[in-house]
């Protein structure tokens, strides 16, 4: 269920306008058979006014409300469906990490684009907007003149499957790792279910907001959009394992006592004994945020607490040249920080909310930085080896 | 029939292509009439004895677009 909620509040906050820059476009398409419908009934009725451009393309219409709910709902309907196949799928087959990193990378860089084509950078950014084909176009066009507009908007709100926006693939990808079709099927409801909102005010308002106020609005949007742009291609860096990102560079920034509290090697003199899970059981109680670490039959042991808000600490020191037990412990964590990947081990596993794993790292040599992240690459850390 | 392409300022979503393509059920003798909002252009095949590009150009800017050009096909 806390997933579903963060779901919800992620659609709710950055899904709903990053998705909007991309299928806006499908939206209004399916409010211009209103408006054009209102064109039209202008245009014939018997005192024109055509003084200051009477036809503005964005004319407020008292009856837009229902065609934006229908083109909602069917969006709803279709990514509802989308989460229960994503979760069938996840059940069969998983994403590899780099092969999400990829997915991200092209996400941001499409988000980007658009954002510059918002901002009306250069006409080359044109091509990142979706172009309904011309003879779709001409179908949604008799279709609002012969007065069956309702199915326009439940048309081409089930299209906007076609064209999911960045934080909408990186809630995909999430729904394939619940590998339960109707787990799949509920993240991906709440998740759209929050977008929704923003979707419905936007459009509802844009018509009303005065051509001015709009472009200003529409100004907003791309730069949220680009922002959200480079933090998604920032988090396709991390995925992929890249020792350069900005999230890595802002972490750098930070005070980090983590760095000095980690993993300190403990003595040879300490007796070698063999960690089990049940040995770590007993000593979890109130540890305090520190790597520890155990040597066991010449091993090196690092422990990780698995937080909500990421990785603690994020960066550990390990010892160079021997075996390496990484120690994972989660304590009633719901955020995607369960979802840890290691690129340079292709390691990729959803962790249990609360619990702890092991994972066995081969000696490594002096100086290799193994960074690992989230499965959406917003939290990061690194495994230094010295 | 002629074939003339319009070279269209102000387009500034996918959705106004259909608003320009919608100028045929306006305009009499329009045979066939496609935009495309990635190159900023409006393909219109018409009979030049019903309509001229004097008056799409007319409707183009009633619509709240400018032409800057027109060229033959």
């Amino acid at each position: 269920m806390p997933n579903l909620l963060i779901a919800f509040i992620t659609g709710l906050t950055t899904g709903g306008l990053s998705c909007l820059a991309v299928q806006g476009g499908l939206l209004a398409s399916s409010l211009a058979g209103q408006i054009e419908k209102d064109l039209q009934a202008s245009a014939n009725t018997p005192q024109r006014k055509r003084k200051r451009g009477a036809l503005q393309p964005n004319r407020p219409h008292p009856q837009l409300a229902l065609p934006i709910v229908l083109f909602l709902a069917a969006k709803l309907a279709a990514y509802t469906v989308l989460g229960y196949f994503l979760g069938l799928l996840g059940s069969v087959f998983q994403l590899t990490p780099l092969a999400r990193a990829v997915l991200q990378f092209a996400i941001g860089i499409f988000m980007v684009g658009s954002a510059l084509r918002m901002l009306n950078v250069h006409p080359i950014f044109r091509y990142f907007a979706f172009e309904p084909p011309a003879f779709l176009r001409k179908r949604i066009r008799r279709a609002a003149v012969n007065g069956t507009s309702y199915f326009t908007p439940l048309f081409l709100g089930f299209l906007t499957v076609l064209i999911p926006c960045g934080v909408t693939q990186a809630m995909m990808a999430v729904a394939i790792s619940t590998a339960d079709p109707l787990s799949g099927a509920a993240l991906m409801f709440a998740f759209t279910l929050g977008t929704s909102p923003v979707f419905f005010a936007v459009a509802y308002f844009a018509t009303r907001l005065g051509a001015k106020l709009e472009k200003n609005f529409m100004r907003f949007a791309a730069i949220v959009v680009l922002a959200l742009g480079i933090v998604t291609i920032d988090t396709g860096l991390n995925l992929a394992g890249s020792p350069v990102s900005l999230t890595r560079a802002f972490n750098a920034l930070l005070p980090q006592p983590a760095v000095a509290q980690s993993a300190p090697s403990s003595s040879a003199a300490e007796p070698p004994g063999v960690v089990s899970a049940l040995d770590v059981l007993g000593s979890e109680d109130e540890q305090p945020a520190v790597a520890t670490s155990d040597i066991a039959l010449g091993e090196d042991v690092v422990t990780i607490e698995v937080k909500n808000y990421g990785y603690e600490p994020s960066r550990v020191k390990a010892k160079a040249g021997v075996p390496l037990r990484l120690r994972l412990v989660t304590n009633k964590t719901y955020s995607c920080s369960l979802a840890l990947v290691i690129p340079a081990l292709n390691f990729a596993q959803v962790l249990e909310p609360t619990g702890e794993v092991f994972i066995d790292i081969p000696p490594q040599k002096q100086g290799t930085r193994m960074p690992f992240a989230c499965s959406m690459g917003m939290f990061t850390g690194d495994i230094v080896f010295e | 029939m002629v074939k003339k392409t319009f070279k269209i300022d102000g387009m500034e979503c996918p959705n106004c292509a259909m608003r320009l393509e919608s100028i045929e059920d306006r305009l009499d003798g329009i045979r066939d009439i496609e935009a495309n909002y990635h190159k900023g252009l409006l393909v219109v095949e018409y009979d030049e004895k019903k309509v001229s590009d004097a008056v799409i150009s007319e409707e183009v800017a009633r619509l709240g677009y400018r032409v800057t050009g027109v060229a033959a096909r």
